[in-house]
């Protein structure tokens, strides 16, 4: 017999939830193929198989956290099957089994309904399958969570109430926890002070241009200019660290909430290869593949909130940073001449910066050096 | 219609089938002059003669012995066993010849011996006076296992096994002798000995028991019906050949099983039922089948045996813990 811990996903993480198994019990798995889907409070990291062979047993359910180094799968001792003489050498969970993976992309066994960890007595499965209700999802509020008779009428009176425990509020795991400890932090933190500005981009915004491209060359123009605002401040000690490279934070909206992906070294990209970097980071931070090191140490943020909508936003810095960026919806603005008036289209632009740090006059002098850039133009 | 009590019901069936058929005899330690030790067979000796009324030496191994040779002769015996505790050496007769001659003969011949013994505890007896060992009666194949629960069943059940051609091990709820009774008539109508008997009817939670414990589980309902529960119970009366179809239909209705035995939980009969309604109204369960059973240890002394009876409080745990499942 052997078993697989969880290995170190680095970052100094303790723990992490687990996602999706991509193999079942008694599934043969080759070495390196997907075995298991876990979330760390950054990304859903797809944990390989460190060898081939059968698994014995899942150790974890779908949804537990696990620590690391915590055995996650027992594998098949192949050179002797005889598994009468190790059950029950592990003080484990009961076998649970493989759920059907996230999304059909993801390669992997077929789903086994039979299989899965909901908890429902015989008879509300039966009431279940005649009525067309399937149970997986449903938050039972019956001994032990199993799903009771009004759990299955609460689910087939609406969706949304199919995924909300009637029992209470959800512990926010993953992502969005990350987010609500870092928010809190900055709260209780930073002392925040937005600007609000905007740029005339007219002579080179035809309804269609790449607004991104152009603020983080922006910011890194900026920087020169102003160079406190890509700092790192260690409130306690008092510490600054101002910075020459720019490792720009991309705040990426998707429907798991919030994940900031980093543009190494803004400054040496060019505009066609930026693109390509920042289009690659939010593919994979949609897909929640993306890599520890691509979420690492940003020292400033941009969040390009007015693709949605939004003129201005007063925006959050997250310690130790200094500053985020905010770019919202351009419009169009006349603009009165002599006797005619003229019509341009403008970005409305903040800049949020932690006042302990820098001053109203830098930040000032920091969008004034983004907004002339961004008229620019080329 | 007189109040009767359990014993006396079954002395009035033993006195109804020696009168209605020659061939029946009583035999037994101290079942004679003495009247049995629970004075079962009280009066017969006087009335039907040393012939009929047979005092035994102290051995069950003698007592099945004769029984199995006298059936097979055309009598109708009826042996007492002083207490189930002292049941085992007459097994063997039991199991290797009574239940077997049926089969051995190829349904020529039949052994239509009645053992009766008292059952179970609750009268602070000694050792081997309060055991149930009814389940490994119903484990042989061959025999009928009947274990009234009143007066009227026991009455009815008894004439029945008398009148029919298989063998029976008929045990009675020794604590129920004398504390059960009720109205009844002394008519000779039997009761069919293939039926579980539904004694409540109820609608939430189904709770099958057999002998002393039919008490405690009506006790039980009765409380929990202050609560606002609908409690089916039943006397499932004939363990060997059981009934399956009546228990496993309420739990269809109820959605619930709670089973009471007072035997020692494992190897019970009670797992016998849990796996038949399991199989049978598998697609019904709302709530895992529960047993509420004595405990896995030799039936205590008089000191401790009421800890381990099971009682109309821990059947209430047990119904409190299927109810949750809604």
């Amino acid at each position: 017999m052997s078993t697989f811990n969880l290995p170190d996903l680095g970052e100094g993480l303790q723990d992490a939830e687990i996602v999706a198994w991509h193999v079942g019990e008694g599934d043969h798995v080759v070495a390196d193929a997907p075995l298991v889907s876990v979330e760390t409070e950054k990304a859903v990291v797809e944990v390989p198989s460190p060898r081939s062979g059968y698994i014995k047993r899942l150790l974890a359910a779908t949804h537990d956290r696990v620590k690391v180094g915590a055995p996650i799968v027992e594998f098949e001792d192949e050179a002797h099957a005889d598994t009468g003489t190790v059950v029950g050498d592990l003080a484990a969970k009961p076998p649970v089994s493989a759920p059907p993976p996230p999304t059909p992309a993801v390669a992997g066994p077929p789903p086994k309904a039979s299989r899965t960890r909901t908890l429902a007595s015989p008879a509300i499965r039966a009431l279940a399958h005649e009525r067309g209700i399937d149970l997986t999802g449903i938050a039972g509020t019956g001994p032990g969570g199993t799903i009771t008779h009004a759990d299955l009428d609460r689910a087939a009176a609406g969706p949304e109430r199919a995924t909300e425990p009637a029992a209470g509020p959800i512990v926010l795991t993953g992502i969005r926890r990350t987010m609500a400890i870092n928010m809190a932090k900055a709260h209780a933190e930073v002392v925040p002070a937005t600007l609000w500005d905007e740029a005339d981009i007219g002579l080179w915004w035809t309804g269609h241009g790449d607004i991104t491209v152009r603020l983080v060359r922006a910011i890194v123009v900026a920087r020169a200019a102003v160079p406190i605002l890509n700092s790192l401040y260690d409130g306690q000690a008092m510490a600054l660290r101002t910075l020459e490279q720019v490792d720009l934070g991309i705040a990426v909206d998707f429907e798991g909430g919030l994940i900031v992906p980093v543009v190494r070294d803004a400054a040496r990209w060019d505009a066609t290869s930026l693109r390509a970097e920042i289009d690659r980071l939010k593919t994979s931070a949609r897909a929640r593949t993306v890599a520890p090191a691509d979420l690492r140490d940003p020292t400033m943020t941009l969040s390009n909130y007015g693709m949605l909508a939004g003129r201005q936003a007063a925006l959050v810095v997250v310690p130790p940073q200094v500053a985020i960026v905010g770019a919202g919806r351009i419009y169009q603005q006349a603009i009165p001449g002599a006797g005619t008036v003229a019509f341009t289209h403008v970005l409305p632009m903040s800049i949020t910066f932690d006042h302990r740090v820098a001053t109203g006059g830098e930040a000032g002098r920091f969008l004034r050096a983004m907004i002339d850039d961004l008229q620019q133009y080329n | 219609m007189t109040e009767t009590t359990l014993v006396k019901a079954v002395n009035l069936a033993l006195a109804r089938a020696m009168t209605e058929d020659e061939h029946v005899i009583v035999l037994g330690e101290d079942v004679g002059k003495d009247g049995g030790v629970f004075r079962a067979t009280d009066g017969l000796f006087a009335r039907f003669g040393a012939d009929r009324v047979r005092d035994t030496p102290l051995s069950e191994a003698v007592i099945g012995g004769i029984s199995v040779g006298l059936a097979l002769a055309g009598f109708r015996p009826v042996a007492e066993i002083q207490f189930s505790g002292f049941i085992y050496p007459l097994i063997d007769q039991i199991a290797n010849h009574a239940s077997r001659f049926r089969t051995r003969t190829q349904g020529h011949k039949t052994c239509p011996v009645v053992v009766r013994a008292p059952n179970g505890g609750g009268i602070h007896a000694l050792e081997h006076h309060s055991e149930s060992p009814e389940a490994m009666f119903a484990h042989i194949p061959g025999l009928r296992v009947i274990v009234p629960s009143s007066p009227r069943r026991a009455y009815g059940l008894l004439l029945a096994a008398l009148r029919g051609p298989d063998p029976v091990v008929y045990l009675e709820p020794t604590r129920l002798y004398r504390a059960a009774h009720e109205e009844m008539e002394d008519d000779g109508k039997d009761l069919p000995v293939d039926r579980c008997f539904v004694l409540r009817e109820g609608t939430d939670v189904t709770l099958v028991a057999w002998g002393a414990m039919v008490v405690e589980a009506l006790k039980a309902a009765s409380q929990w019906e202050a609560k606002g529960t609908s409690t089916e119970v039943i006397d499932v009366a004939t363990l060997k050949p059981f009934d399956a179809e009546t228990v496993i239909n309420s739990v269809k209705k109820t959605g619930r099983c709670v089973i009471v035995q007072e035997a020692p939980l494992t190897g019970g009969f009670g797992g016998e039922i849990a796996a038949r309604v399991a199989e049978g109204a598998f697609s019904s369960l709302l709530a895992p089948i529960v047993r509420v059973a004595g405990f896995d240890t030799v039936m205590p002394l008089p000191k401790l045996e009421n800890l381990y009876l099971p009682d109309a409080a821990r059947i209430g745990v047990a119904l409190d813990r299927v109810l949750a499942y809604a």
